[in-house]
């Protein structure tokens, strides 16, 4: 993913509750916090599970099987769950109503 | 029923000619199994559990027991060593159902609660629910809800366990003798796991317990040893009971010449079958002094080890109680990491003697699970403990059934009995 994909539209993206996408196999959740939109991977990087069905929570999403907790700006993985790998980030663009994600910070 | 069997234990009298008498039912009575796991097992002892080549490598575990509670011997990513319970703290079932291998952190099957190597909780599915729904109350504390960690101690490349807060250092608890012949095969030279025969013995641990601190029946029931020259009756020997009974050793001085030799002694043997014969010699007479000090033996570390070396065969029998009237022994083999082809495959060669089928050793579990009926069947007799006298000392012969008494007197201490 080396280009801009459009990914979802923002009217879909709640305030503090996870959005799951997806986006050519690669599972994807967008997370609107304090008014801006957020993009991680969203596959536990300790057992295969989607983050975006756990708890969300400031700017971090924890992982619903083992409370891995994720930083959901940048995909670092916060210390203390059985997790001890990130989840890819991605750069988020709004234009025309439409998310645009892309593979990096 | 007899008055014998609807007795409780705690009214159990020993005979009155103290240890040259061992009465049947501690071989079959519940109780004092179970108080025996308590008082031993449980209690202020170091249990054996297993060799570090065994968890080579950070991110490694091995499973173990300590008595009849299974065990998992962790090494973390830091490369410490950790023994937990093999039980998951939610609601007990089994957590870690393969021997040995390689994990970061460790989930039960059942609810896929997971720990890290040290036996700490570090999350468990759906704390919080379902959509608001369910989950753990609030106040649930993750770091009160761990797995049971026991005491451990590292020497050399053995591992020990204990559920007691009370009891001595291992190095005290083993004593300088037991400590100095430990030494001496695990702590010199790095470890090499070579593999493991595991066998189930229908009966009560003590029996083999018993077996393995009597020399007498060694050249009598197991006429390998006779015939080709590992150990007679004329060789040099000696048993030694340590901490009043608690540990013992015995060892003797390889003669490769005795084979050769008859004396009177060893023409009053039956069972030396001097027809009896081995296709491949080497098992028996290619050795390597590689101790350089001749030296032949075991010796038991109180509850759960017999250390032995025969030529160059090392191994580490654990005795391991599976109820009242059974247990596992489940033998190590180990060499060492800077082996030479040719002493390993010696290690190997030589390993046919001991474990479940082996040349000397297959006699010992065949006629205890058959004698095991017989002492079930008869809890008031008892057992005739008068070869060697009646005492406990250390005794330089294998006509003596001195270690077995010391056990005893160790054991009735112990017990209150």
């Amino acid at each position: 993913m080396s280009d801009w994909v459009r990914i979802a539209d923002a009217s879909e993206i709640a305030d503090d509750e996870p959005f799951a996408s997806e986006w050519n196999g690669e599972a994807i959740a967008l997370y609107r916090h304090e008014g801006e939109i957020f993009a991680i991977g969203d596959i536990c990087t300790h057992e295969h599970v989607r983050l975006s069905d756990g708890w969300f929570e400031g700017d971090r999403i924890e992982c619903p099987l083992h409370q891995s907790c994720f930083e959901i700006r940048t995909g670092k993985v916060i210390e203390g769950g059985p997790a001890s790998e990130d989840v890819a980030s991605y750069q988020v663009k709004v234009e025309d109503g439409a998310v645009f994600v892309k593979r990096g910070i | 029923m007899s008055d014998t069997t609807l007795r409780n234990a705690t009214d159990r009298v020993w005979p009155e000619d103290g240890v040259t008498r061992v009465p049947a039912w501690i071989y079959s009575d519940p109780e004092i199994y179970a108080k025996e796991l308590k008082v031993f097992h449980y209690g202020k002892t170091w249990n054996f559990v297993g060799l570090d080549c065994e968890v080579p490598e950070p991110n490694s575990f091995k499973r173990s027991w300590v008595g009849e509670r299974p065990v998992i011997i962790t090494r973390d990513a830091e490369g410490e060593i950790h023994v937990v319970e093999n039980r998951c703290a939610h609601r007990g079932s089994l957590l870690c159902w393969k021997n040995r291998g390689q994990a970061k952190d460790i989930t039960c099957p059942y609810h896929h609660w997971t720990y890290n190597l040290s036996g700490d909780l570090m999350g468990l599915p759906f704390l919080r629910g379902v959509q608001g729904k369910g989950g753990m109350p609030r106040d649930f504390d993750k770091s009160k809800n761990g797995l049971t960690k026991l005491r451990v101690a590292v020497r050399g490349g053995s591992i020990w366990a204990t559920y007691s807060d009370e009891v001595a250092p291992l190095e005290e608890y083993l004593g300088p003798e037991i400590l100095m012949r430990l030494d001496r095969l695990v702590s010199r030279r790095p470890l090499r796991l070579l593999g493991y025969s595991r066998q189930i013995v229908e009966s009560n641990w003590k029996l083999y317990w018993e077996n393995s601190r009597d020399p007498y029946h060694a050249t009598l029931m197991h006429p390998f040893l006779s015939t080709f020259g590992i150990l007679r009756t004329d060789g040099d020997y000696h048993s030694v009971p340590l901490q009043e009974g608690r540990h013992e050793y015995t060892y003797s001085q390889y003669d490769p010449e005795l084979k050769n030799k008859t004396s009177e002694a060893s023409k009053q043997i039956k069972s030396i079958h001097s027809d009896l014969e081995v296709k491949d010699k080497e098992v028996v007479s290619s050795v390597v002094d590689e101790f350089k000090d001749g030296m032949m033996g075991a010796f038991q570390v109180f509850p759960t080890i017999l250390v032995q070396q025969y030529f160059n065969c090392l191994v580490v029998r654990h005795v391991i109680p599976k109820g009242v009237g059974a247990h596992e022994l489940s033998w190590t083999y180990f060499g060492y990491a800077d082996d030479d082809e040719t002493i390993n495959r010696l290690r190997l060669k030589q390993s046919n003697l001991v474990g479940p089928a082996g040349f000397v050793s297959l006699e010992d579990s065949e006629v205890l699970s058959l004698m095991q009926p017989v002492v079930e069947s008869c809890p008031d007799s008892v057992q005739v403990l008068e070869m060697g006298g009646h005492g406990t000392e250390a005794q330089s012969t294998m006509m003596t059934e001195t270690l077995i008494r010391a056990f005893y007197d160790f054991y009735r201490r112990e017990m209150g009995l």
